[in-house]
């Protein structure tokens, strides 16, 4: 009877690892293009620590409209990217089922910008690889559409709300 | 046994030939486009094939009228394709590449409604004519430094091209459409300068168009 308080203490035990398992899902492709992009340009990207645990919360904070959440960042990125051989090295990685949407991509090298999308049934992912100058993003989140509007309804709403109670205070 | 093993390699085969067949979403010739990608200092590529323009649909406000209208637009096509090169200097693109461009339309589908020509700079707006309705539209802008191509596949109207400004890399391609805005059937001749013959294609679409030539397509 003393031990019952050990069934929560098991139970969150349990559960945070796996959801952190599992927000962490389709890391492969990720770390892919992480990996493949550091060794072909000498560079390091810096993973920032417990994102699984970032995307299951913002998984929460959006009641599902975004998770899955992975962030890579390169600082000091000098050498010059050959737009065609980033696209191409991407895509590899990142397998078939990955379709792109947008490339921008400018012959200096200095601005890539490469979005590919990925249908999960309700769910889109989505994989984006940004240089802006000596700095390269590599994103890949998961994005319910459908969750993610409701959730920006809700700040669309407050704020015109905000904005009447303004109008009407003057 | 062997023969299903046969049949299953087969099946699966069939299956992914499609699959790894699969080259540029935008109907043009790959070189053409490899060429002018290669030659161009700044590239944008925007490519929305249906799955892509139902997921973008969902994030428009069904509540909002105008949201609305176009969240049914977007629904309702088939992809959105943009091609957007900006060249360093004048002279990256040849007159033949926009011809070899505009050929590759030059189809029974296809008619021309808009093109002119007016200071080194050239628009052509083709549309896909599915039983007198369009179901399509191809837009190729040429300025001296820049060369811009829209294509739009699905039931499209001219008067429908504004809803669409909101999608990444159109707003510019669909500015130079200006006031051409009135859809094949309409009174267009306001931006129609075409010289030449293409529009005996859509005779009854363009009929006073013949009247409004100004530079003779060169």
């Amino acid at each position: 009877m003393k031990r019952l308080w050990l069934i929560p203490v098991v139970c969150v035990v349990l559960v945070i690892p796996a959801a952190v398992v599992l927000a962490s899902s389709g890391e492969g492709a990720f770390d892919g293009v992480v990996g493949s992009i550091e060794s072909k340009y000498h560079v390091r990207a810096t993973r920032i620590p417990f994102m699984g645990l970032v995307s299951l919360i913002s998984h929460k904070a959006t009641y599902g409209g975004v998770s899955g959440m992975h962030v890579a960042e390169i600082e000091n990125f000098q050498t010059q990217v050959d737009g065609e051989e980033l696209n191409r090295m991407v895509e590899q990685k990142l397998g078939a089922g990955w379709a792109r949407m947008i490339r921008e991509t400018s012959r200096n090298g200095k601005e890539q910008t490469l979005i590919f999308v990925h249908p999960e049934g309700n769910r889109m992912g989505m994989f984006i690889v940004d240089k802006d100058g000596n700095e390269m993003d590599v994103v890949q989140i998961s994005v319910d559409p459908d969750h993610l509007n409701q959730s920006i309804g809700q700040y669309e709403h407050s704020h015109h709300d905000g904005d009447k109670q303004g109008d009407d205070s003057e | 046994m062997k023969d299903h093993v046969l049949v299953f390699v087969l099946g699966a085969a069939a299956w992914a030939v499609p699959l790894f067949a699969q080259t540029s979403p935008l109907p043009l010739p790959p070189a053409v486009e490899k060429d002018l990608a290669a030659r161009a200092s700044d590239v944008t590529e925007v490519t929305l094939n249906k799955n892509m323009l139902g997921f973008a649909s969902k994030f428009m406000n069904g509540k909002d009228k105008d949201e609305a209208a176009t969240q049914q637009l977007i629904q309702g096509l088939d992809g959105i394709y943009v091609r957007s090169y900006e060249f360093d200097k004048e002279g990256q693109y040849s007159m033949d590449e926009i011809e070899k461009l505009r050929q590759y339309f030059e189809t029974s589908e296809w008619s021309p409604i808009v093109r002119t020509r007016e200071h080194g700079e050239i628009t052509d707006v083709m549309v896909k004519l599915v039983n007198g309705e369009s179901h399509g539209m191809f837009i190729l802008s040429a300025e001296r430094k820049e060369l811009t191509i829209v294509l739009i596949l699905g039931p499209i109207r001219m008067e429908q091209l504004s809803e669409l400004r909101g999608i990444g890399g159109l707003g510019g391609a669909l500015g130079s459409m200006g006031g051409a805005q009135h859809g094949p059937h309409g009174k267009n001749k306001d931006k129609d300068k075409t010289g030449d013959n293409d529009h005996d294609k859509n005779k009854d679409n363009n009929q006073d168009q013949s009247k409004d030539t100004k530079d003779g397509g060169q």
